[in-house]
């Protein structure tokens, strides 16, 4: 059968891979493939949200001018887009009937007053379903990865602005389906998930994000399920009380809601932010403070026994450490800083304050060591956390000296565990952060691990058994870490094994962040380089502390399941420490009853305080469409979304039952879903069929469920160790969207046929990235150069049959022999333009203001080491692997497995 | 004639069980309607949960070795249940897990208390029978001590 047959790809496409054909059969007008009427538009017309932001908007001219920033959310996401077919006149705000200026408070009461339009009557304005056969379509539009969501069918004049950013952008707020079934059956039935995917924070600096921010504290809340007041809420009685849209509570608005305290003036309460924004800031009063906001606390707890010494991470992370303190968030200059250097036993540093009487006089950190580590104790009261700005001189020179201090150590033991024990005694009562930097297994103290035998296990049914916790302690401990509002930070440099499933528990519970470097060497320029930007990047970051996170959604719909970096307090509640801004999490929603509404809202309500300590609450709320149609849910749904809460729940899936068990939840529910759509959808009962149908909107949903199961977390392969499993399965779980994508289905591109704007900054400075090529090794050429980047690592493939003039312009040499392979930096050759655009490409990935993630350069070519190519083999995944076919092979199983039914 | 007392303990022992797990249900309920947060329910409950997997095994022994070897039978489904969740090492409640896990845990805990309920009136029963039999075999006796 067609099983045997290689890939097909149709002919054009052929074309367009083909050497002579070159860059213009990529670049070819519509990037059509299959030959079927349907084509996606060309990315940049995807892309034009200037439009829909220069149209804008009947709201007020206070915040107009916030509105151009806003165009990530709003403009991209409801302006006319290409990508899926437009939604019907009324979801449509550019139509000429919605441009109207509104203005006052008195249009608001008329579309309030009518009936609210039933769900059958709505059926008109979803996005229509756009049937794609999957073989067909062969090899899959991976440009489209980047493409936003299905936008959500809800009219305009269901928000009580008529704003258009009503709705919260899909970077923060997204649900896996942009039309909800209207019954439990109906979502048992469509066989998708339902899931919320939050990403409080897209930036990594409050100036990376622009949300309006409400500074009156007047907050209005339901009081029965204390929502949010919200852009989709409505005015009853004149106007004097607001009905919840998510319990449907008839509440009071509150009395300062149109009244300006600092000018002491009226106010236009239709210029309120909370009443035209999806996604809002609040300044929040002492009603939200369980105590007062504590100052930024780092405690920082740095290995210094034979192993670290040795591989050089003492000197590079004093060093780091040293360059980064004045980046640290320190904006009322209160925050504190405890070193505690551990080996066998704990040093603890002192640090003198400055004496105001003789300023110039040289003091420096007294080192106190406590050998007890059963039941570490504090050496002093005081100097031990201290103010950074006071003491910056002090703290600086010990950084600077730490690396002699220990260099002529002999103690190969690490109490990391006490260390972790002393280090929440020591912050039990502000909270903060503990930054563990560690190149040892801890062997002594508190929570000591021992070598698990890897051998026995890999390879085996019983190989996710080495991912569990060797040992309570780490768990036990990041619930009482929780307790004191403290955060766990992992950064693990080692050459050995390091047990990352154990210690990772603590980031995993505690909201914070595992970085794992295996093999690591100071040696290795880019290794340090690699441990520098990302400890550096990690701590810079502006922290939000002693953060909740709680979902509402209108009756029948509730948050069942969360996961990601955090610890569930209640049945609604996640709580994080301190909040790392490079996080996303997915909330999977119950649905218990049936919903006679046409529209449900989904709100999300995050409080924090700032770096600036503030307490802060960002509400992010969205309207969802119902449907009682399979098909309107089908054409709605999110693929990108769908992936995630793959990711998500197949990780956890295999940590707990094993890998088979994950794969197994990937394959059935992807047929499933193919055979709803046949079945269900599509209403095909019979005959064999040669075609394999989904709509077009989840197109790229069975790559990136195949791309997952190829992933180093959940592959199937007797060589991955456990450390490295570990850490992938941590990625996998705490990646936000763009990252997550990326990491499962990395982005190629073909560097030696650049088009010409590629690599070079456009006129907002951003760098024009090239079409990526699919995953397969069937686009390589062997006269070709081409970038490999998956956020965690690149790779640069160098073919054997390179022309010397490429390479030269490349990277300034003239052999393919003088071109290390391995882990190396791209070399500079200022005069090559190509060098400057290959470079600005490799920064732009790793300048991100969204992810720490610093990832290390590869060079490839026929010279180097095996493992390395098969490494990259491994990352294209739409070939062959060794357990798994090609995608094309997947796909047709799956469609003969449908036909033989 | 040890069967009165083996019995009224074996009674005692099991509604010591029967009570332990009405208080689990009573948490866990308590926890699902956010009564309690999961901290202080691990708190409260992970220090009974082994004793009274004790308490059950040590009723078992004096029945095995007094020789009640049908209610010793009655009891091994329980028996091997607790040491196969022991084994497992998800007999104490994780802090962490527990908004995935509890549903699981309130089941365990129902049918152990569906279980020790209907243990509690085999207990009495038996220890009725038990006393009406040796009365009787006592005023069997009687008349033979006469002659």
């Amino acid at each position: 059968m067609s099983s045997h047959k290689r890939r097909q790809y149709p002919q054009q496409q052929i074309a367009a891979y083909d050497v002579s054909a070159g860059t213009e059969g990529a670049e070819g007008p519509g990037y059509g493939y299959g030959g079927e009427a349907y084509q996606y538009a060309d990315q940049g017309g995807v892309f034009v949200p200037a439009a829909g932001a220069a149209s804008i908007v009947p709201t007020p001219n206070q915040v107009s001018d916030q509105l151009g920033q806003m165009n990530v959310g709003g403009g991209a996401y409801y302006g006319a887009y290409g990508g899926y077919p437009a939604s019907g006149p009324a979801a449509n705000p550019n139509s000429p009937g919605m441009a109207s200026p509104y203005s006052g408070a008195a249009p608001a009461a008329a579309p309030f007053g009518a009936p609210a339009p039933s769900a059958s009557q709505h059926n008109a304005s979803f996005n229509d379903l756009q049937t794609v056969d999957m073989i067909q379509s062969m090899p899959p539009p991976v440009n489209d990865l980047d493409l936003p969501p299905p936008p959500l069918a809800v009219p305009i004049e269901q928000t009580i602005t008529r704003s258009e950013y009503a709705q919260a952008s899909p970077d923060y707020f997204r649900s896996t389906l942009n039309v909800i079934p209207s019954s439990p059956s109906l979502l048992k039935k469509s066989k998708l998930p339902l899931a919320l995917v939050v990403r409080p924070f897209i930036g990594l600096r409050d100036s990376d994000e622009q949300i309006p921010l409400i500074e009156d504290m007047c907050i209005a809340r339901c009081r029965r399920c204390r929502a949010y007041i919200n852009p989709f809420a409505q005015y009853t009685k004149g106007d004097y009380r607001w009905q919840c849209n998510i319990c449907g509570c008839a509440n009071d608005v509150p009395q300062n809601f149109d009244w300006d305290v600092q000018s002491s003036k009226t106010k236009n309460r239709w210029e309120r932010s909370e009443l035209n924004y999806g996604i809002v800031d609040y300044v929040a009063n002492s009603d939200y403070l369980a105590r007062p906001p504590q100052p930024p606390t780092y405690v920082f707890l740095i290995d210094v026994s034979v192993n670290a010494v040795h591989n050089g991470m003492v000197n590079c992370v004093a060093e780091t450490l040293r360059q980064t303190l004045h980046s640290l968030p320190n904006s009322d200059n209160c925050t504190r800083v405890a070193f505690i250097a551990v080996d066998g036993a704990l040093n603890y540093f002192q640090f003198p304050l400055p004496n105001p009487l003789k300023p110039d006089e040289r003091q420096d950190a007294r080192m106190l060591v406590v050998s007890d580590l059963e039941d570490p104790f504090l050496p002093t009261n005081s100097g031990t956390l201290v103010n950074l700005t006071e003491c910056m001189p002090v703290i600086e020179r010990f950084l600077e000296s730490l690396p002699s201090l220990f260099a002529n150590t002999y103690s190969s033991n690490s109490a990391m565990g006490s260390a972790l024990k002393a280090s929440l005694g020591l912050v039990k009562s502000i909270g903060g952060k503990v930054v563990c930097i560690t190149s040892s297994l801890p062997s002594v103290g508190l929570g000591k691990l021992q070598p698990r035998d890897e051998r026995k296990h890999l390879g085996q049914k019983s190989e996710h058994q080495l991912l569990q916790p060797a040992n309570n302690f780490y768990k036990s401990f990041a619930v009482d870490c929780n307790k004191a509002q403290v955060t766990v930070d992992m950064f693990l440099v080692s050459n050995n094994y390091q047990d990352v499933a154990t210690l990772s528990n603590l980031p995993k519970y505690t909201a914070g962040s595992t970085f794992f470097y295996p093999g690591w060497s100071a040696k290795k320029h880019s290794d340090s380089l690699k441990l520098q930007a990302e400890l550096g990047g990690h701590l810079s970051q502006e922290l939000g502390f002693e953060g909740m996170f709680r979902a509402r959604a209108t009756t029948g719909l509730h948050p069942s399941q969360f996961s990601g970096h955090f610890f569930v307090r209640s049945s609604d509640l996640m709580t994080f420490p301190t909040v790392s801004r490079h996080h996303s999490y997915v909330i999977e929603l119950n649905l218990d009853e049936t919903i006679k509404k046409p529209y449900v809202t989904i709100q999300g309500a995050f409080l924090y305080t700032s770096s600036h300590t503030e307490r802060r609450i960002r509400v992010m709320t969205m309207q969802v469409p119902v449907s009682d149609q399979l098909s309107a849910v089908y054409a709605s749904a999110d693929q990108q979304a769908i992936a995630m809460w793959f990711a998500h729940t197949a990780s956890e899936k295999a940590l707990q039952s094993g890998f088979d068990a994950a794969h197994e939840l990937i394959n059935t529910r992807i047929a499933e879903i193919f055979k709803v759509f046949r079945t269900d959808v599509l209403n095909v009962h019979t005959g064999t069929s040669s075609t394999l149908s989904l709509s077009s909107n989840l197109m790229l949903l069975p790559l990136l469920a195949y791309a997952l199961k190829k992933n180093v977390g959940l592959r199937r392969n007797n060589q991955i160790l456990s450390d490295i499993r570990a850490n992938a399965l941590d990625l996998l779980q705490t990646l936000p969207m763009p990252n997550l994508i990326k990491l499962l289905y990395p982005e190629f591109y073909a560097l030696h046929e650049l088009p010409d704007e590629a690599g070079l900054p456009d006129e907002n400075g951003n760098i024009v990235l090239p079409q990526r090529l699919n995953l397969t090794g069937e686009v390589l050429q062997s006269h070709g150069l081409y970038l490999l980047d998956d956020g965690q690592v690149m790779f640069i493939w160098v073919g054997n049959d390179v022309v010397p003039n490429l390479l030269m312009d490349a990277f300034g040499v003239e052999t393919l022999d003088e071109i290390p392979s391995g882990k190396y930096e791209m070399p500079v050759a200022e005069d090559r333009e190509l060098n400057c655009r290959i470079r600005n490409l490799i920064n732009a990935s790793r300048q991100r203001n969204d992810t720490v993630y610093f990832p290390s350069l590869y060079f490839v070519h026929q010279n180097c080491d095996q493992s390395l190519k098969l490494w990259v083999a491994a990352l294209l995944v739409e070939d062959r692997s060794e357990s798994d076919p090609t995608y094309y092979q997947y796909l047709t199983t799956i469609r003969d497995n449908l036909a033989a039914k | 004639m040890w069967s009165p007392l083996i019995y009224t303990i074996g009674s005692i022992l099991n509604a010591v069980n029967l009570f332990t797990q009405g208080y689990f249900l009573v948490l866990y309920g308590d926890l699902e309607i956010d009564y309690i947060n999961p901290i202080d329910l691990c708190n409260k409950i992970n220090p009974y949960v082994i004793p009274d997997m004790l308490v059950h095994l040590s009723l078992c022994l004096i029945l095995l070795l007094t020789g009640h070897f049908w209610t010793f039978l009655f009891n091994v489904p329980l028996l091997v249940f607790n040491y196969l969740s022991y084994r497992s090492g998800r007999s104490v409640l994780d802090a962490t897990e527990i908004f995935k896990t509890v549903s699981k845990y309130k089941r365990n805990s129902f049918i152990r208390l569906i279980f020790h309920l209907f243990a509690f009136f085999y207990y009495i029963f038996n220890m009725i029978i038990a006393i009406i039999g040796h009365a009787v075999a006592q005023n069997e006796s009687r008349p033979q001590l006469m002659t």
